[in-house]
């Protein structure tokens, strides 16, 4: 290494010159960034709040019900020991998840970025790059997590009459809590590319093949047990026993869920330490990750840059070939614009990867629901699971289409010297970004909703049902996707997550959770209470619903028919949008 | 100076450089040609830190650059065939951003900003956000970058591309000025005119080996084509009219 007393190296700047600069420029493009949006587009910023506080206050309404039922119905003892249970297992699962995800933006941060090879070649430390790009990771990760998880978490404080400083610590809580699975997902990532780069694709799936495995068996062992037992004391008790992994004191989650707890039960000191055990341990994670990538991010970005020939070749692939042969029916013209975005989006794992995690868990869901055996407690139940269900896979659906298809056409923005000089039509490649939303959509949907179905024994007629419905919203929700996506471009942004995280994509997801709303009130909210009286004849609507009773089947026929239509309308009336404003758009 | 000994570099199967063995003195302006995917850009990266040799070491001003890429890199200015810009920057605090972690101080940073700005013709649009700047506007950004430290050694990739007839003549005049005042410049570029004109010495990369090595005369001399521009030998040169092996050693 370089000896102490050289000039050169005395000459250049100190860590803290060095974390000064990187932090004074990165005030500078945020303060860019919004006098942008407050000059430019105000409009825009202001649905985005509003759209993002009302999704906040809809999840925080579900959670503080939820509290309340729990608290009304479950006695003090169990009831606490319940809410601990939560709270473990959710963070528990989530931390996981966060060690997970930021291995993967890290992964498209510090080894794929231009930026970096611009970093890289100044004469700046290798750990400051590597925190630049860190902070970034832990703040992309604590937005979504605390978006989430806030929630739940003022919910319960309001539910359980907690201290003011319950609220003040939630923030210091939630973000030390991600800078340490952040830590741990970069440090595994630094000795995946150091250690493996030649196969570091095969290791992070072998990875989280395992952790998926651990995790599938873990859910199998916990719900599965004599269906005789559901909902009674000892059940809550082999439950609570069974998740006791949760509850591990050595589990960062394990400390957070303490440190909110104790600090709800007004015991503020018992807080105070949990907080000070985080933060303790994310600076530690922290300042280890660093330490790492002193040592072996150089050599690792420069052994990926490295890695070319065999690895880097492609293959045309059964799988293309397969879906060009099944696509026979489609113009020419449009297929092969629809096969070359599957293989630009299937060569970039980055882009898909979550998307597959969170596809695979439902699955793993889905495949856990069957222990449950709803059909000898409460017959009523599969119809409001199997329901419940099918509104999160239409939701999940209405994200793939934000993240994925929304920024499609924004991202041909750059590269439309070449399609633009095509003998083709503008609108072929649109109706090219529909078919292969279509494509990707209709297949995960109807097998999720046939595994959620099958696994709960629904009855053939809401199955159909389903499989009807979800039909329509793949079209509905590859229309708005693409048609939003062309009216709203952003084509002078390159990352897709950041086109999606737009005006254009947050108005894209606010109509498609409005659009599947709408054809869940349509069919599959009448088809339900329909089949509920199939199942159990005495059911009945209850309370202020009672006189809805009597248009159960009027409302299931008028609105299966008005789904039809509205499903087309929700397909070409965005498409027609998008499709005028495409045509007229100038490239420059 | 810059010196590369006996360095070998390979993607996989693929023997991207082999056994490069060059040093560029200080005072020459030295320009590396070759067709595509014949090795310019992997030793250039090689140089400039962001690839490691497989054998061999580069040394910048004596430096290591592999065991040494931060105190190597201080001695370099690059300029990248791929242009990275914060687009959310203006021009003025990019500069700003390259000169601090260059350790320069305050003083001296705005007398560099303003000699750059100048020399760049910068001045009018140095405080607007470089999303707002033309092709040609970010590559002189690009350059003011590069020069802003002073570099011992400038390495420029493809610095043409992009560039207007009168951006051109800055930037030709400005890399031969700086060989002329004792830097290190290497440039690679497929604009053979500009090599012809400009440069010292030349060496032409073919599947990784440096085929040729001296300047445009004895380049001349050995492929027996007095007069020939230099388009025409390169031609000749990289097309397998010439035997592997013709070299012309430095003197």
């Amino acid at each position: 290494m370089i000896s102490v007393g050289n000039p050169i190296v005395e000459r250049l700047p100190s860590p803290e010159a060095e974390s000064r600069g990187f932090h004074r420029m990165e005030r500078r493009m945020l303060r860019a960034q919004v006098a942008q949006a407050i000059s430019s587009s105000r409009l825009r910023g202001s649905l985005i709040a509003i759209l993002s506080l009302l999704l906040w206050l809809g999840l925080f309404q579900i959670v503080y019900e939820g509290f309340v039922f729990m608290r009304a119905t479950l006695p003090e003892p169990i009831h606490e020991q319940v809410v601990k249970a939560i709270f473990n297992a959710f963070f528990f699962f989530l931390f996981g998840m966060l060690v997970f995800s930021s291995c993967v933006i890290m992964y498209g941060s510090l080894f794929r970025h231009a930026e970096i090879a611009f970093l890289l070649t100044m004469p700046i430390r290798a750990e400051r790059v590597f925190l630049h790009k860190y902070r970034h990771a832990v703040l992309l990760s604590s937005w979504g997590f605390v978006l989430l998880g806030s929630p739940m978490l003022v919910a319960y404080g309001i539910v359980a009459r907690v201290s003011w400083y319950y609220f003040a610590l939630l923030l210091p809580m939630l973000i030390s809590f991600v800078f340490i699975p952040a830590g741990i997902g970069a440090i595994l990532l630094l000795l995946v590319m150091r250690l493996f780069p030649r196969n570091r694709t095969h290791v992070m799936v072998a990875g989280g093949a395992l952790v998926l495995a651990f995790a599938l068996w873990y859910f199998w062992s916990l719900f599965t047990q004599r269906e005789s037992d559901l909902l009674t004391p000892r059940w809550f008790q082999d439950m609570l026993g069974r998740l006791q992994l949760t509850e591990q004191k050595p589990l960062p989650s394990w400390w957070l869920s303490s440190a909110l707890l104790e600090t709800a039960s007004h015991a503020w000191a018992e807080g105070m330490l949990f907080l000070a055990l985080l933060v303790a341990n994310a600076l530690f994670v922290r300042e280890v990750a660093a330490g790492f990538a002193a040592r072996i991010y150089r050599t690792a970005y420069c052994r990926a840059a490295g890695i070319g020939g065999a690895a880097g070749r492609v293959w045309m692939g059964g799988f293309d070939q397969l879906l060009s042969r099944s696509l026979g029916f489609l113009d020419p013209q449009v297929r092969l614009v629809l096969l070359k975005d599957v293989r630009v989006f299937r060569r970039d794992p980055v882009q898909w990867v979550q998307f597959v995690i969170l596809f695979l868990l439902l699955v793993l869901y889905f495949i856990n629901v069957h222990p449950f055996g709803y059909t000898v407690h409460v017959a009523q139940w599969i119809s409001i699971v199997s329901f419940m269900n099918f509104s999160v896979v239409g939701l999940l659906m209405s994200t793939f289409t934000t993240r994925f298809v929304f920024p499609l056409v924004s991202l041909e923005g750059r590269r439309f010297w070449l399609l633009g000089l095509l003998p083709l039509k503008r609108s072929s490649i649109l109706w090219a970004k529909f078919c292969f939303s279509m494509t990707a959509l209709a297949l995960p949907c109807s097998v999720l909703i046939f595994l959620s179905d099958w696994m709960l024994g629904v009855p053939g007629l809401l199955a159909g049902q389903h499989q009807w419905t979800s039909m329509l919203l793949c079209l509905g929700l590859s229309g708005i996707g693409v048609g939003l996506g062309a009216r709203f471009p952003n084509v002078r942004e390159q990352s897709p997550s950041r086109i999606a995280a737009g005006f254009g994509g947050t108005l894209n997801l606010v109509v498609s959770t409005i659009y599947i709303i709408a054809m869940l009130v349509l069919t599959t909210l009448p088809c339900h209470l329909y089949v509920a009286r199939l199942i159990e004849p005495g059911f009945s609507l209850s309370g202020e619903f009672a006189r809805f009773q009597m248009m159960i089947q009027p409302w299931l026929i008028a609105g299966t028919i008005a789904s039809l239509f509205v499903g087309i309308f929700a397909m070409l009336f965005p498409m027609w949008l998008g499709i005028k404003t495409f045509s007229a758009q100038e490239f420059h | 100076m810059i010196e590369f000994d006996n360095v070998v570099r390979r993607y996989g199967r693929t023997l991207a450089v082999d056994g490069l063995k060059l040093t560029i003195p200080r005072g020459e302006l030295f320009a590396l040609l070759g067709p595509n995917g014949a090795g310019k850009t992997t030793t250039i990266r090689m140089l400039v830190g962001l690839l490691r040799p497989d054998a061999g070491q580069v040394r910048v001003c004596g430096i290591d650059c592999t065991k040494n890429p931060r105190e190597a890199s201080s001695h370099l200015g690059y300029v990248p065939d791929e242009q990275f810009l914060y687009d959310k920057l203006s021009g003025r605090e990019l500069l700003e951003f390259s000169g601090e972690m260059h350790g320069l101080n305050a003083a001296a940073l705005r007398d560099r900003i303003e000699r750059e700005s100048n020399r760049f013709e910068l001045t009018g649009f140095l405080d607007r956000l470089i999303e707002t700047y033309s092709h040609g506007m970010r590559q002189r950004l690009i350059f003011a970058t590069a020069m802003l430290h002073d570099p011992d050694v400038l390495v420029v990739d493809e610095p043409m591309v992009g560039l207007d007839p009168r951006s051109a003549r800055v930037v030709k005049d400005l890399l031969r000025a700086e060989a002329d005042a004792g830097k290190t410049v290497l440039m690679s570029t497929h604009t053979l005119a500009v090599a012809e004109e400009i440069s010292n010495r030349i060496g032409i990369l073919h599947h990784g080996k440096l085929d040729f090595l001296g300047t445009l005369d004895e380049l001349r001399h050995t492929l027996a084509a007095p007069e020939k521009a230099l388009e025409h030998l390169f031609l000749e040169m990289t097309n397998g009219h010439v035997a592997n092996g013709v070299k012309v050693q430095p003197s």
